[in-house]
């Protein structure tokens, strides 16, 4: 028997609702990046038997076409499906602290209203290609400061 | 059920995590004041790419996981700083108050499940799945 490595697996499956419209610019290098916020929704009973909701919010970003996808599809309160993987953005605060955050790094967004001219969006095996980059690059735009994190 | 038209569709609950990763050190087993085992641990996950210039790096992205009741246990008994795992959760988000008075959140995985990978005589391969609350 061989030795085996450790299998490579980060993959995020979630469903919610924009909480504002989604914020799309360009790095300097001219890639666009898309930014927003879902709020996931999870119904559960509590040890009294009533049903309680609890909201999750996660920070999305997507690349490129979908980028451009989304800015041209989503705003507050539509619906998606997400896929992704889970990644850290980090930053300084205006007074020199480091701060870092998870977000979801989406390969596909799926648009869930039915009103949408569109079906879906699917970035497609570009998204994961080599022009696609891995992280967000020096030129990337600056973490907004009203995220709910 | 009719199903002579198509029916309206309500907003699926959808919220799954897959990881594999190595803890980062040993993880940290807490008591709720209501004696409910709550283990903390954080995971480096791997990835590997080739970037433009046609070299492999690897990425690295750290993740923290909660896990509750039997499961907590479990994982604090049986793993410590280095064990491989695959973690199956949710996401969810904490909040607390700075001292300061700021609020701040952080996002974290809820694991369901934590299977070990590591190889040894003692360990049983999988955490027990947690307790309903």
């Amino acid at each position: 028997m061989t030795e085996l490595r450790l299998a490579e697996l980060n993959r995020v499956f979630l469903v919610g609702r924009l909480t504002r419209d989604p914020e799309v610019r360009q790095t300097t290098a001219g890639t666009p990046v898309a930014n927003f916020t879902i709020a996931v929704n999870r119904r559960y009973k509590n040890a009294a038997g009533d049903w309680k909701d609890e909201t999750t919010f996660v920070g999305i970003v997507a690349w490129q076409k979908l980028a451009e996808l989304c800015k041209q599809y989503l705003a507050k309160g539509r619906a998606v499906l997400v896929e992704g993987k889970l990644q850290s953005r980090s930053w300084e605060t205006e007074d020199g602290q480091k701060r870092s955050m998870l977000e979801v790094r989406a390969d596909r967004v799926e648009f869930l209203d039915r009103g949408d001219s569109r079906p879906g969006a699917d970035a497609g095996p570009a998204a994961d290609a080599a022009d696609a980059p891995a992280a967000p690059s020096p030129g990337a735009p600056p973490v907004d400061d009203d995220l709910p994190f | 059920m009719k199903a002579t038209t198509m029916s309206e569709l309500r907003m699926p609950t959808l919220n799954r995590v897959l990881l594999s990763g190595r803890l980062t050190r040993d993880p940290e087993l807490k008591f709720t004041a209501g004696g409910t085992a709550v283990c903390n641990f954080s995971l480096a996950v791997n990835r590997r790419y080739k970037d433009q210039g046609g070299q492999w790096r690897d990425e690295t992205t750290f993740i923290n996981v909660v896990t509750w009741h039997k499961a907590a246990e479990t994982v604090n008994k049986f793993l410590h700083k280095g064990s491989p795992v695959i973690v199956e959760g949710r996401l969810e988000s904490r909040s607390w108050e700075t001292e300061a008075g700021q609020k701040r959140s952080v996002i974290e995985v809820r694991a369901d499940q934590v299977r070990f990978l590591e190889k040894s005589e003692s360990s049983p391969d999988d955490a027990p799945p947690e307790q309903p609350e």
